[in-house]
């Protein structure tokens, strides 16, 4: 008797399945966490891209004058970058509506200017209108921000559904466990009649319970978040080599601070949650008792 | 065995009045019993099987509710009692099952520890306790023993510890004799009339061996049919 024998006996098979199946809805939990951050990281960079992506057309000028006006446009405080785009670049832009036979050579082109600004810090479209009206160019300044909403519209939406995926995934284990420990309940009858008659307190046995399941779920979710973690893993450090636009719509999956946060998170609240779960089953249950 | 608490006033340990219990299934087991167990009274109560002795025990050892009338325990209405006074009172009342109900992945010191460990004692303060105990009633060798791989009689010995430990005011016992050789049953109902007349505490004993009964000079309850037949204070009948 050195050491107390816990009263409620050591797990069964039933714990096992429900071990499996916390821990499992833990990994999907935490997935769905660390790609909702990814999404949110993905859709922030995409939409700061976009709306800081300028096209400037020149019309009735030589390379050389809208060389400077690109000189010029980099030199705006709110502009990274001002590139005049090649023919090649310009015919790589037009071949989707033109085909493969290219341009023909006679076709007058505009010049086009490729600019990157931070939007964050101001909206250069004014500046580059003085640049051209200084050079005297016949120009248009071609913004993505009506675009750029629509995405931002898209990807919020993303973001819902990634947060309801979270939040669902949350309310079914909550619901499992709950199921859980009504079964268990059922199942210890004996034992919480024998406790309940010996004058125990309805929350001296809801305590039995709930340390039970805040266990179970620590270890379940404990586990769940780790291979959460090592999928994670798996696809930063072999999957992450998609390139091009599809690259820019997939979630941005790393492994920060943050994303530590959520591994660690996952258990705690798993077990916070069957800790809740199994105290109101089993004070409600008791209850029906005298 | 110092913890009795005698109520002072003149409060019965038991009282009934106009009790009756209905199950929904079977119908009604008892009908309107009154009853008075003085305190410190050595009571039997016995009955053909299926009189309603065991659901006269629950409705004492706070098991069940009465359909209908009341009972006090101690001068407490249990009626009026919140859940936490219920269990408090609980406390104070020990019960041997008749089915002994003792929890198999626990030993018998562990078993009988049990109202201890729900008060909140460490097991260093109560294992020498529990392992007196365990003698008492002749299980000194056993005490760490599985209680799977105790037999019946042990069980049941196992049991009648479990609801002595804590030293309770009222002692109910539902046929603690039943699995037991008469030699070992005479001995436990002399340990049971031995802590009545030493430690005061209220003892109830259904059972329905008359002759063991007999041997012991103490007043019957007799159930027929759900109705209490002989209303008995303690020290007469009437």
């Amino acid at each position: 008797m050195s050491k107390e024998t816990p009263l409620l006996p050591i797990s069964d098979a039933r714990e096992a399945a429900l071990f499996f199946v916390v821990g499992a809805l833990c990994f999907l939990a935490a997935l769905a966490a660390l790609t909702t951050r990814g999404t949110y990281k993905a859709a922030e960079a995409w939409g700061a891209q976009i709306e800081g992506e300028i096209t400037v057309v020149m019309r009735g000028t030589d390379r050389r004058t809208a060389e400077t006006v690109a000189a010029d446009v980099e030199k705006l405080a709110t502009v990274f970058e001002a590139e005049l785009l090649s023919r090649d670049e310009i015919e790589d832009l037009l071949k989707p509506s033109l085909g493969p036979g290219g341009i023909p050579d006679g076709l007058p082109l505009p010049l086009l200017m490729s600019v990157q600004a931070d939007m964050a810090v101001g909206d250069p479209t004014e500046g580059i209108e003085a640049v051209l009206d200084k050079a005297g160019v016949d120009g248009d300044v071609a913004g993505n921000a009506g675009y750029a909403d629509n995405v931002r519209g898209g990807l919020s939406v993303l973001r819902m559904v990634a947060l309801s995926v979270v939040a669902l995934l949350s309310a079914t284990a909550i619901a499992v466990i709950a199921f859980a420990t009504h079964a268990a309940l059922l199942a210890r009858r004996d034992i919480v009649d024998v406790l309940h008659l010996s004058g125990a307190e309805d929350r001296y046995i809801a305590r039995l319970f709930e340390r039970r399941f805040w266990v179970l779920a620590l270890q379940a979710g404990l586990g769940g978040a780790v291979a959460a973690l090592m999928v994670t893993a798996l696809i930063v450090f072999s999957g992450g080599s998609a390139q091009g636009v599809e690259a820019q719509l997939l979630p941005r999956l790393s492994l920060d601070f943050w994303d530590v946060v959520i591994i660690l998170i996952t258990p705690v609240m798993a077990g916070l949650a069957a800790r809740l779960a199994a105290r109101m089953t089993v004070m409600n249950s008791l209850k029906e008792t005298l | 065995m110092s913890r009795f608490r005698p109520d002072l006033s003149d409060e019965p340990a038991v009282r009934l009045d106009g009790v009756s219990l209905t199950y929904e299934r079977t119908g009604e087991v008892l009908s309107e019993i009154d009853l008075i167990l003085r305190q410190g009274s050595f009571t039997f109560l016995t009955g053909p099987s299926g009189a309603g002795k065991s659901s006269l025990l629950k409705l004492m050892y706070l098991a069940h509710a009465p359909s209908r009338g009341v009972i006090r325990l101690f001068g407490q209405q249990t009626h009026d009692l919140k859940r936490k006074q219920l269990a408090a009172l609980r406390r104070r009342i020990g019960v041997v099952f008749q089915e002994f109900r003792l929890l198999n992945h626990l030993t018998a010191a562990e078993n009988v520890a049990l109202p201890l460990r729900i008060e909140g004692r460490k097991p260093d303060s109560y294992r020498a306790e529990v392992a007196d105990l365990l003698r008492w009633v002749g299980l000194g060798e056993r005490i760490d023993a599985p209680t799977p791989s105790l037999s019946g009689g042990e069980q049941q010995r196992v049991a009648i510890a479990r609801a002595l430990i804590n030293k309770p005011d009222l002692l109910i016992a539902d046929e603690p004799t039943g699995n037991v050789d008469p030699k070992m049953g005479r001995k436990i109902l002399r340990l049971f009339s031995e802590l009545n007349k030493r430690v005061g505490t209220t003892i109830l004993i259904a059972t329905h061996d008359l002759e063991l009964i007999r041997e012991f000079d103490a007043p019957v309850l007799r159930l027929s049919n759900g109705m209490l037949v002989r209303d008995v204070e303690y020290g007469r009948t009437s």
